[in-house]
């Protein structure tokens, strides 16, 4: 269990990086540095664009799959990890 | 000899209108015989079930467990083990990227031009000469608030005046004629519209009274009225704010005035009056004094307060503009008792003030705190110079010449960190860009009319791209702004922070 907190602080302790979520296969965060209400509402809204985006790209290509899927808006940058059910949502303020 | 010759008519045939007709064909068809039976059913038993959501933010508060002493789930380790390579690898490569430099995306169509949507009137505010004394948004958006009264006078007036509401969204918006009046006895000195619930707007009043309407009852809208009694203000209210309260989702009213005292009731509107919660008063003795300007205290003179700020970063602290210049920040879990004599009130009266700015050299007008910074405010009076300040030093940041007579108003952007606006006595509006190299105004709106004063102005928060703007001719206008005044640019927030932390000199 420890290893679990020790990766997620060597992610958060990145460069930028403003919040971690891991969110479990029901859509619920798992473990998160956000507020609640906050990683609720990623959790909630990434889920759905995630399934959405690997379904475009097996439509496309079936022997292919989706790794990374990431948003980059004015503010910072969105990565969503997707595996197994389970998904790392890391949001970072790229500094310029 | 001659006679009359009778002929045979010649005809021809036709050939084109055989030929089309030669292709003609007839074809029928019918449909089998449509089968139709009948049977009859009958409900035995009935059952009957309703269902409800529930609000949604009790769901919310279930749903997330942070249990670290639960045995975790499976595979979490594993995923973890798996992914943290590749994101690491990607974050590294993220912090070092110029791949989006200067890039800027544009979703809508940018309108150029700062422009009047609107011009609000009200035909008997007209015709008696009223001037707008404070304007006010609802937490929708959609409905402005424009109170009346005079502006310049001095004496002790009865006339009575006007609340007038305008609904913007909708289609049979007339800008001559409001859609909602409410009479008033006295003058409206100033206007605060609910943070949450958008019919309750209180209101000061010229007589010291304070006032919450409520505009969604159509017999009398007047919810709560504090009355003169001994709590109550003896002098003009000259602004009202809603302030949370220690129970979550409960909003009091602060009420201050130019008599020195700042009063915190809360609403009993099933009869119709004010508790007084709290109470400050401001004495000139007890105004702690860190600036090398010397005051010569004259007796316990109160400071008349002219304007007021409340922290959204930090629910304790005040900020409080005197009619003598005095800039102060004030918390509201002072112990200090104030040192005037209390004349019959319900709650002792405290001495709020923690640290004085360097004082302005005329009365304040307006102060108002940054959305975006917590150090950082705002404040301008009748020396026609807009201050910005910091909440850590006495001396201002900044301080910029905005208009040549007084500036009635200030106000942050809400969606832009670097922008403000200023209302001044020559009737126009200057909006400011800290962003600028240069210390003029980023837009002037100038209001037809000459020999009129912008009084108030007012951001929308929820359309962030109108702005209110009410004069002493009675009318409002609506402007909408151009786009780059309301979309934040990316470095806008590092910028702030960084005139944030200037040592004024």
């Amino acid at each position: 269990m420890a290893e679990v907190e020790e990766t997620l602080k060597r992610i958060e302790a990145h460069k930028g990086v403003i919040g971690t979520i891991v969110v479990n296969a029901e859509g619920i965060p798992i473990r998160t540095n956000l507020d609640n209400s906050t990683a609720v509402q990623y959790a909630g809204l990434l889920r759905h664009l995630t399934m959405l985006a690997r379904s475009t790209v097996r439509d496309i290509d079936p022997q292919n799959d989706l790794i990374v899927l990431r948003i980059r808006t004015k503010k910072y940058e969105i990565m969503v990890t997707p595996e197994n059910g389970f998904l790392l949502i890391v949001i970072q303020n790229p500094c310029e | 000899m001659f006679t009359d010759e009778a002929l045979d008519s010649v005809s021809v045939r036709s050939l084109w209108r055989k030929s089309q007709q030669s292709e003609q064909e007839s074809r029928d068809c019918q449909t089998r015989a449509v089968h139709s039976a009948e049977a009859g059913i009958q409900t035995v038993f009935t059952t009957l079930s309703c269902t409800q959501t529930e609000p949604q933010d009790q769901a919310t508060e279930q749903l997330l467990q942070q249990n670290h002493n639960e045995p975790e789930p499976l595979g979490l380790k594993d995923f973890l083990q798996r992914v943290e390579e590749a994101v690491i690898r990607e974050l590294v490569r993220n912090a070092r990227s110029h791949a989006f430099d200067g890039f800027q995306v544009n979703w809508g169509d940018r309108s150029q031009l700062v422009s009047c949507l609107h011009c609000l009137q009200h035909p008997i505010t007209q015709e008696r000469g009223l001037h707008v004394t404070s304007v006010s948004w609802s937490c929708t958006g959609s409905v402005i608030a424009c109170a009346y009264g005079r502006i310049d006078d001095g004496n002790w007036s009865t006339e009575r005046s006007y609340v007038c509401m305008w609904n913007l969204d909708r289609r049979g918006l007339s800008p001559s004629q409001a859609d909602l009046v409410i009479d008033v006895p006295t003058a409206v000195t100033a206007l605060c519209y609910h943070p949450s619930q958008p019919a309750l707007i209180a209101g000061g009043l010229y007589s010291g009274e304070v006032v919450v309407w409520d505009t969604s009852r159509t017999q009398d809208p007047v919810l709560a009225l504090t009355g003169m009694s001994a709590d109550s203000h003896r002098e003009p209210v000259y602004q009202v704010a809603w302030v949370p309260l220690q129970k979550k989702g409960e909003f009091g009213v602060l009420s201050a005035s130019s008599g020195g005292r700042v009063l915190v009731w809360t609403v009993d509107s099933d009869q119709g009056r004010f508790i007084l919660n709290a109470a400050y008063a401001l004495v000139q003795q007890q105004v702690s004094h860190s600036s090398s300007v010397s005051f010569k205290a004259r007796g316990s003179s109160t400071v008349g307060v002219t304007s007021l700020a409340l922290s959204p970063w930090d629910s304790d602290t005040f900020l409080v503009g005197s009619e003598g210049g005095l800039l102060l920040r004030c918390s509201f879990s002072s112990k200090v008792p104030a040192a005037t004599p209390s004349d019959g009130q319900s709650v002792t009266l405290r001495a709020p003030a923690v640290f004085s700015f360097r004082p302005h050299s005329g009365p304040i007008h307006s102060i108002h705190c940054s959305p975006f910074h917590r150090n950082l405010f705002v404040s301008a009076g009748t020396d026609g110079l807009a201050h910005l300040h910091s909440l850590l030093q006495a001396n201002p940041l900044l301080s910029l010449r905005v208009s040549d007579s007084y500036v009635f108003q200030v106000q942050w952007s809400p969606t832009r960190p670097l922008v403000f606006a200023a209302a001044t006595g020559q009737g126009e509006v200057q909006i400011f860009d800290l962003g600028h190299r240069s210390l003029r105004p980023a837009a002037t709106i100038e209001q037809r009319g000459a020999g009129q004063a912008a009084s108030c102005l007012s951001f929308n928060c929820q359309n962030p791209h109108l702005l209110a703007v009410g004069n002493t001719d009675g009318t409002v206008g609506v402007w909408q702004l151009s786009a780059d005044l309301t979309e934040q640019s990316p470095r806008e927030s590092s910028q702030l922070e960084q005139i944030a932390n200037q040592v004024a000199e």
